[in-house]
């Protein structure tokens, strides 16, 4: 009982790391999914509609980093831009690889979106006369983005996740604050205890609210 | 197949990028830049006391952190101009080598196959491997551990070398080993073992840390070096730094430096001889 | 700074890599194996009229799902020990990366026993065998080859995960690249080879089991 009230105290003295360390990854995370999903769409679009040269280069892309693990994608951008003259810090490379990490998701997803729309439906748009760009934005992005939504929102859980990563790094994400504290206290099963809840908490909204969303966007049938 | 290709494509490309890289002539001194500048970046940890960790009011601080503030004060005569980065053990040479940090004190040993890639600096401390014994234990000191023999248990960090690392002191006791540092003291404390055998410094934090629980079994072995290291082919910025680490220890910072010891291992130093220096003795 | 690819001190170590390939390979092999065993386990839980067996089951796969590998590997590894549970690295790792493949595998077990139909259960009951027989000699075997490609990819992305086991020493690939690192300093040539042995090794690793999904592959 003494060794719980203890770790509370430490607990208590160590609250604005803790919520230090989650306002970081809850941004890593964010930025990550931002700047992946723009990427993403752009490698969607050109997966499905890119000329020949342009798929092979964009399915080179997506293929190479989605065969690589995010850990070696965290740890190559952090050293290899740094060497050939991009100067990152390591928060901006660990976000940087994150989004690269996210963008070959989000660009499978749109193009599994896009693709599953039936052919019939451009032609229709073509025969009363509308242009490709007019079918893109009325036609079928639309119900690509209810079709894709779901998953889109279960690849933030996967980004929430990854950012532990950028601990390696030292990105002072919740992770490594949690390490931090431990080499302080020493109470490694509590801490660590406590960091999985918190990452647990995270998710399990994030999967919640995906299974919302995917019953608001579902269509009914 | 047709990820050689792939592979290959990418290589080609990084390639190109890296030619494209400007050249920057090497004729100026990271002293000049670092005072330009007007901070120093310091390359060190944050998970390891009394090295460097951080405090309850999430500071970096420890001892080598303190020998950051040693260089940043003779820089600027402000031993806070530091910005650090943080990083871990394996990124201490990497780090150097890529221009990310102007220096880095992070309890890295001195070796000469790391002294091929990086500068050393003179030592700041010398480590080694102490052993620590509760202070109502069965043993009053190393020498009772030695006789005892066979019936002594030691616990010590996992590593390749911990079995000959303890055995070297204690041939023929057994050897329990933990994956990390809080298990080999909770070993000790609930009585699984009768000593703990780690770095010295890691043991006078502790001791510290607990007051008059533990006791050194006043033996020390396996000596290595503490240096602060900087990307090599720079000797003015070596020199630098070596001059203001030497009259840290020897000169005009000595308290600065003694304090610190103080703070971090719990030991007094004695003032450097006044008169003839301690160099030539 | 000016920068010249210079891959020879990274071939000098390639042996290492091939080595911390393989150890790759071998982590997630020998994860996935137990954590199909614990997969089947927990789906059969899953579809379970019991709530006994189904809420248990349940937790397991939500509570694993939403957390970070990362943590759970630190965690079995540095936290265990203090409840008394202390394996050594590479045990520590493959039952970490199993029970955590186990969740996922769950799911694709659970929803490939579904989609085997009811008919067939009728027919082995109608030929005289017991439920279990049932299991292990129809549902089973069939549901397996239906989720072949989950299973593959499953495998992927388990190989993949191997590389955070640099983060408790255990000489894997990532590992060693950031040994040579350390050793040569060679960082952007070292990735560069690290990351197309994974690439290589992944696109291996699917053209095999793409290879076995044809093989068994039920000709309709």
């Amino acid at each position: 009982m003494n060794e719980f009230l203890a770790f509370l105290d430490q607990v208590w003295l160590a609250r604005f790391v803790i919520l230090r360390g989650l306002g970081l990854t809850v941004s890593i995370s964010l930025l990550a999914i931002a700047l992946g999903s723009v990427l993403g769409v752009l490698v969607g679009l050109a997966l499905t509609y890119g000329n020949r040269p342009l798929r092979f280069v964009v399915r080179a892309y997506t293929d190479f980093i989605r065969g690589t693990p995010v850990l070696v994608l965290v740890l190559a951008s952090f050293y290899i831009l740094s060497t050939i003259g991009i100067e990152l810090n390591a928060f901006q490379a660990g976000v940087f690889a994150l989004a690269v990490f996210c963008s070959s998701h989000v660009g499978e997803i749109v193009r599994g979106a896009l693709q599953a729309i039936p052919p019939g439906q451009t032609e229709a748009a073509k025969a009363i006369g509308l242009t490709f760009s007019q079918t893109f934005t009325s036609v079928l992005w639309p119900q690509a983005l209810r079709q894709m939504l779901p998953t889109w929102v279960n690849t933030a859980a996967e980004m929430v996740k990854a950012s532990t990563l950028l601990s390696v790094i030292g990105v002072a994400e919740l992770l490594l604050r949690t390490q931090e504290i431990i080499s302080r206290n020493f109470m490694s099963l509590e801490f660590y205890f406590l960091a999985g809840l918190l990452y647990f908490a995270i998710n399990y909204a994030i999967e919640r609210f995906g299974k919302y969303v995917e019953r608001k966007v579902s269509v009914p049938s | 197949m047709a990820i050689p290709f792939r592979a290959h494509a990418l290589l080609l490309t990084t390639a190109m990028m890296v030619a494209a890289a400007p050249a920057v002539a090497q004729d100026k001194s990271k002293l000049d830049e670092v005072l330009e500048r007007g901070h120093l970046v310091l390359g060190t940890g944050s998970t390891n006391a009394p090295w460097h960790f951080k405090s309850v009011d999430d500071k970096l601080q420890g001892f080598d952190v303190d020998m950051g503030r040693i260089i940043a004060k003779s820089l600027f005569g402000d031993p806070d101009k530091i910005e650090y980065v943080t990083q871990s053990s394996d990124a201490r040479i990497p780090n150097i080598t890529t221009g990310k940090v102007d220096v880095t004190c992070q309890f890295m040993t001195v070796t000469g196959e790391r002294a091929q890639q990086v500068a050393f600096t003179i030592p700041y401390y010398r480590e080694g491997v102490g052993l620590m014994l509760k202070a109502d234990g069965d043993y009053a000191d190393y020498e009772a551990l030695k006789e005892a023999g066979s019936s002594v248990t030691v616990s010590v960090l996992q590593n390749v070398y911990a079995e000959d690392m303890v055995h070297a002191a204690l041939p023929e006791a057994s050897v329990d080993q933990y994956e990390s540092v809080d298990l080999i003291y909770q070993a000790l404390e609930s009585g699984r073992s009768d000593a703990v055998a780690t770095d010295q410094s890691s043991l006078a934090w502790y001791m510290t840390q607990n007051p008059d629980r533990y006791r050194d079994a006043g033996y020390g072995w396996n000596p290595q070096s503490y240096s602060c290291a900087v990307a090599r082919g720079d000797q003015d910025w070596l020199n630098f730094v070596n001059t203001a680490l030497h009259e840290a220890m020897t000169g005009v910072e000595f308290n600065f430096y003694a304090d610190s010891f103080k703070t971090w291992f719990g030991k007094d130093l004695q003032p450097p001889q006044i008169g003839f220096p301690v160099e030539y003795k | 700074m000016g920068y010249t690819l210079n891959f020879s001190a990274v071939w000098r170590s390639f042996d290492q890599l091939l080595w911390g390939l393989l150890l790759s390979l071998e982590l997630a092999i020998g994860a996935i194996l137990i954590g199909a065993v614990i997969g089947l386990v927990t789906a059969f839980g899953l579809i379970s009229k019991s709530g006994w067996a189904r809420r248990p089951a349940a937790l397991y796969v939500t509570v694993i799902r939403n957390l970070p590998i990362l943590v759970l590997i630190l965690f079995s590894y540095f936290a265990l020990p203090q409840m008394g549970v202390r394996l050594g690295k590479i045990e520590s790792f493959v039952a970490t990366l199993a029970i955590y493949s186990g969740a996922y595998l769950a799911e694709v077990f659970r929803a490939g026993l579904l989609s085997i139909p009811n008919g067939l259960k009728e027919a082995g009951l109608a030929i005289g065998l017991t439920p279990m027989q049932i299991r292990t000699s129809i549902v089973i075997p069939l549901m397996f080859r239906n989720v072949l490609p989950s299973l593959s990819s499953t495998l992927i992305s388990l190989f993949k995960d191997t590389s955070l086991a640099a983060a408790i020493a255990v000489p894997e690939l990532t590992f060693e690249a950031r040994k040579i690192n350390v050793e040569t300093f060679r960082v952007v040539e070292t990735w560069i080879v690290a990351s197309c042995l994974y690439v290589a090794t992944c696109t291996v690793l699917a053209a095999l089991m793409r290879m076995v999904e044809r093989r068994l592959v039920i000709s309709r």
